[in-house]
């Protein structure tokens, strides 16, 4: 009984702490231990003589994705000021500013789920919420266009609301 | 080269011993290394930054843009589905409603729909700004984040007294 006692870590750790009442041992690291991302396993990949991995260009990605960005950011400038400035915006340029507000929130939403969920910590989550995002974007595209035609648009039921 | 001597050699004397006192029960030791490292701290978030005007609206920038892009999103897919379910999420019956509120809840929800919506916009000219390579020294960043603080604030109660 005594011999299965002493093997028990729980026992062992009870008597630790037991005996430890006098003097409080201290931590050595001071700041408090919090475990909101705990680190990974500690895995070595490769060796130190392996040369850097060069990602694969993209037409869609890196600077020319940096361009397209900015040209949907600088655009939604005049899109933003032509309703304060006419009171309203006609349909067409309403599905406009419909279309860049998409592409921007949907461009910005990516960027935080990649910032976020990081591909090598939660590979699977990070895939499920782009795709989650993606039928978000398409819904809110498809609801868009619906509101676009069966109703007045987004201006103008803005100024509307605003109004009443 | 081992510098021991012929007679060491000769009588057995060369051989080194150096005991093994850390951990020669452990299964694997190449996982003593790895084990020590998932038990070190984890590096202090954000708290441990003063609050400055360039990092706090930098991370206001953020949180904006994801509550009008997610109020947009929710909307327009609530009205997409919104046949389905029987809400009304037509304009004339979103301004009647709104239009049946006290003046004082108009006026609360317009400040807060137009304070993230100012802020944001004009936020994106100061980020499109740098982007241009213009305004990067801190006491310009810092300079400029206040204009931009102060412009939403007087801006996004205008857009809410309209």
């Amino acid at each position: 009984m005594a011999s299965l006692a002493r093997q028990t870590p729980l026992f062992r750790r009870s008597c630790l702490s037991a005996s430890r009442s006098p003097m409080q041992v201290m931590a050595f690291h001071a700041s408090a231990k919090k475990q909101i991302l705990p680190p990974l396993p500690q895995v070595i990949h490769g060796t130190t003589n392996d040369a850097v991995e060069v990602p694969k260009t993209h037409a869609t990605e890196g600077s020319y994705h940096w361009t397209f960005e900015r040209i949907i950011s600088a655009g939604l400038v005049p899109l933003t000021l032509a309703p304060f400035a006419a009171g309203s915006l006609n349909p067409t340029m309403d599905a406009i500013l419909c279309s860049a507000l998409i592409l921007h929130s949907h461009i910005g939403f990516q960027a935080m789920v990649i910032d976020y969920f990081p591909q090598r910590r939660v590979p699977k989550t990070r895939a499920g919420l782009m795709w989650l995002l993606r039928g978000f974007t398409l819904a809110t595209a498809v609801g868009l266009y619906e509101f676009e035609t069966n109703d007045v648009g987004i201006t103008e039921a803005l100024k509307r609301i605003w109004k009443a | 080269m081992n510098s021991a001597s012929p007679v060491a050699v000769a009588m057995g004397r060369n051989m080194q011993i150096r005991p093994a006192t850390s951990a020669a029960n452990l299964a694997d030791p190449t996982k003593i290394l790895p084990q020590q490292r998932l038990n070190r701290p984890v590096a202090p978030h954000l708290t441990i930054y003063r609050p400055q005007v360039t990092w706090v609206l930098s991370s206001l920038n953020r949180i904006t843009g994801f509550a009008l892009s997610g109020s947009l999103y929710l909307f327009a897919s609530a009205y997409l589905v919104a046949p389905l379910f029987g809400w009304h999420l037509e304009s004339a019956s979103l301004a009647a409603a709104f239009g049946a509120l006290p003046l004082i809840a108009k006026v609360l929800i317009k400040s807060t729909v137009a304070l993230p919506f100012t802020f944001h916009s004009l936020n994106g000219i100061r980020h499109l700004m740098w982007d241009l390579g213009r305004g990067l020294t801190n006491q310009q960043v810092i300079k400029t984040g206040w204009t931009v603080v102060g412009l939403s604030v007087v801006s996004a109660l205008a857009i809410a007294f309209m």
